[in-house]
């Protein structure tokens, strides 16, 4: 184990959420103003215990930090923020855990509000699309000159080349969309309620294809905090403690593509047959994947179900077109996965509406869709980074 | 030429070398000078042996369909009327990978594997874009 061993030390002590929804007309520091409330209050916790801050989605479609710590009176002795990518939940946890790890502050909301309604242009595609013309081209492989635009182009290019390779077809791939609305439908706050049947997802629409709308996930507008502390502080707070267990951080170079695994042979990684190496998530919290209750995932686009599970290690490389059928990641299943719904069917708010569900899991908060007796539920995705979080 | 619309590259300093070589009619890519890697996006830097003494050098413009989209929804308006059109990654001979649209073939009968070669098409005066097309074996 690395020096400075991070196992449980920090805990999320509360949650906060807004309503999510389409075009909600409603200000960015408005809902992130309501949602680091709602995790305060969760708390017991008031505005100046809060000194830390970490915004993972900024302008143009969320707040900024510093602008959130100005509007809204706080105090900060320290913050962060990623750029506007949903990919940085779990590095913002992982800062968060190690600052109050470190003292470096009490209490950090790691947070993201989102207004997609409210910047009313194109932020991820066409005209929108700036990062598709960096030096050295966009982080989902986007290349505009072609007409390569938008995140979900290059998940569909991970999906055709995994039909082809593995034999696996998009009917297949309709049971992750199917389970997330199945879930959702449980879940009051989710945007989309109403189920969704494999072959409504057949008859949806091509965006980029072979990924059908109903491959995608929602554009929305709403707001998620989670509060970390120490492990020791959260236990005399409102709430039972959920501790970070395990973690490790987000990978990249060229042998990374974004949504998919090492050796898949997507733009300039090598190509080989994958095999989970050890991955220090598993290290530190001391577990093997068959020690969670449930997996969470961010599921931008349905494929990425399937290349997180290998990834790390729930099934073979592969093999995920098949493990995911017949209910095995449903609630009841094997392996339930994003049991709120998901970025697909329960709001885009970058994950942030995943970590709340989890946390509400292990406090056995969430009603009807309630996982039995979850003590283990692990945050990992396509890109590689992941937390296991522990009922404390 | 009708004036054009859609989405020109972003030359620069790092890969004018690229852009001025396929406006020539030939393909030319970063060699490292240490370790012989061929790459592509251009970067400074040879990716595997850090050496920055690099030369560009012809590519056989020759490579297969490593995988493909077909977009049905129109992101740039300048591409509405190519819908549905296609986007491919195509894998060099030399190893590297890069997207381009395939020309002279039907969405429906692209596959995994096709093998392809360069095409040069000048959209500009000043940028010409590389594409491909299907190739015998």
């Amino acid at each position: 184990m690395p020096v400075g061993n991070l196992k449980d030390v920090a805990a999320v002590c509360g949650v906060g959420h807004t309503a999510y929804g389409r075009k909600m007309n409603r200000s960015q520091i408005d809902l992130a103003g309501e949602a680091i409330r709602n995790a305060l209050d969760d708390a017991g916790l008031g505005r100046d215990d809060l000194d830390g801050l970490i915004v993972s989605f900024g302008t143009p479609i969320g707040a900024d930090a510093d602008t959130l710590a100005y509007a809204l009176g706080l105090k900060l002795r320290a913050y962060n923020q990623t750029w506007a990518h949903g990919r940085f939940t779990a590095s913002s946890l992982q800062w968060a855990a190690m600052m109050v790890g470190a003292g470096l502050a009490n209490v950090v909301a790691c947070m993201a509000s989102i207004s997609f309604s409210g910047f009313r242009k194109p932020m991820m595609g066409g005209s929108g699309d700036a990062e598709g013309a960096r030096e050295a081209g966009g982080g989902h492989g986007e290349d505009p000159v072609f007409g390569m635009t938008s995140p979900g182009a290059g998940a569909a290019l991970v999906a055709r080349k995994y039909f082809d390779r593995f034999g696996a077809t998009s009917e297949q791939l309709a049971a992750v969309a199917v389970a997330f609305r199945k879930h959702a439908a449980l879940n009051p706050n989710a945007v989309m309620q109403t189920p969704i049947s494999v072959e409504d997802h057949q008859n949806s629409r091509f965006v980029c294809e072979p990924l059908h709308l109903l491959d995608y996930c929602l554009i929305n507008d709403g707001a998620a905090c989670v509060l970390v502390t120490t492990q020791e502080r959260a236990r005399d707070m409102a709430k039972r403690p959920v501790c970070i267990s395990g973690m490790q951080g987000l990978p990249a170079g060229r042998q990374e593509f974004i949504w998919t695994y090492p050796g898949f042979g997507t733009s300039q990684q090598t190509a080989f047959d994958y095999i989970p190496g050890p991955q220090l998530v598993y290290e530190m919290a001391d577990v093997s994947p068959r020690d969670v209750d449930a997996l969470f995932t961010y599921d931008a686009f349905s494929i990425l179900a399937w290349t997180a599970l290998e990834r790390f290690g729930f099934c073979g490389q592969g093999e995920a077109a098949a493990f995911t059928q017949d209910g095995r990641i449903e609630l009841g299943g094997e392996l339930p996965m994003n049991t709120n719904g998901g970025l697909m069917s329960e709001g885009h708010i970058m994950g942030w509406n995943h970590q709340v569900e989890i946390v509400r899991q292990l406090r056995a908060e969430c009603g009807e869709r309630q996982i039995p007796n979850a003590q283990r539920i692990q945050w990992a995705n396509a890109y590689g980074d992941s937390l296991i979080y522990s009922a404390g | 030429m009708a004036e054009y619309t859609k989405p020109l590259p972003a030359i620069s300093t790092l890969n004018q070398p690229y852009w001025d070589g396929l406006k020539q009619r030939q393909m030319v890519l970063p060699c490292c000078a240490a370790c012989e890697a061929v790459w592509y996006p251009p970067t400074p830097f040879c990716p595997d042996c850090w050496s920055r003494d690099f030369r560009w050098q012809a590519v056989s413009g020759r490579g297969v369909v490593n995988s493909w989209v077909v977009f049905h929804q129109a992101y740039f308006s300048s591409f509405k009327d190519d819908l549905p059109y296609s986007v491919a990654e195509v894998e060099l001979e030399e190893g590297p990978r890069l997207l381009t649209n395939l020309v002279e073939v039907a969405n429906e009968d692209i596959t995994r594997g096709m093998p392809v070669e360069v095409v040069f098409d000048d959209v500009t005066d000043e940028v010409t874009l590389a594409k491909f097309r299907p190739r015998k074996g």
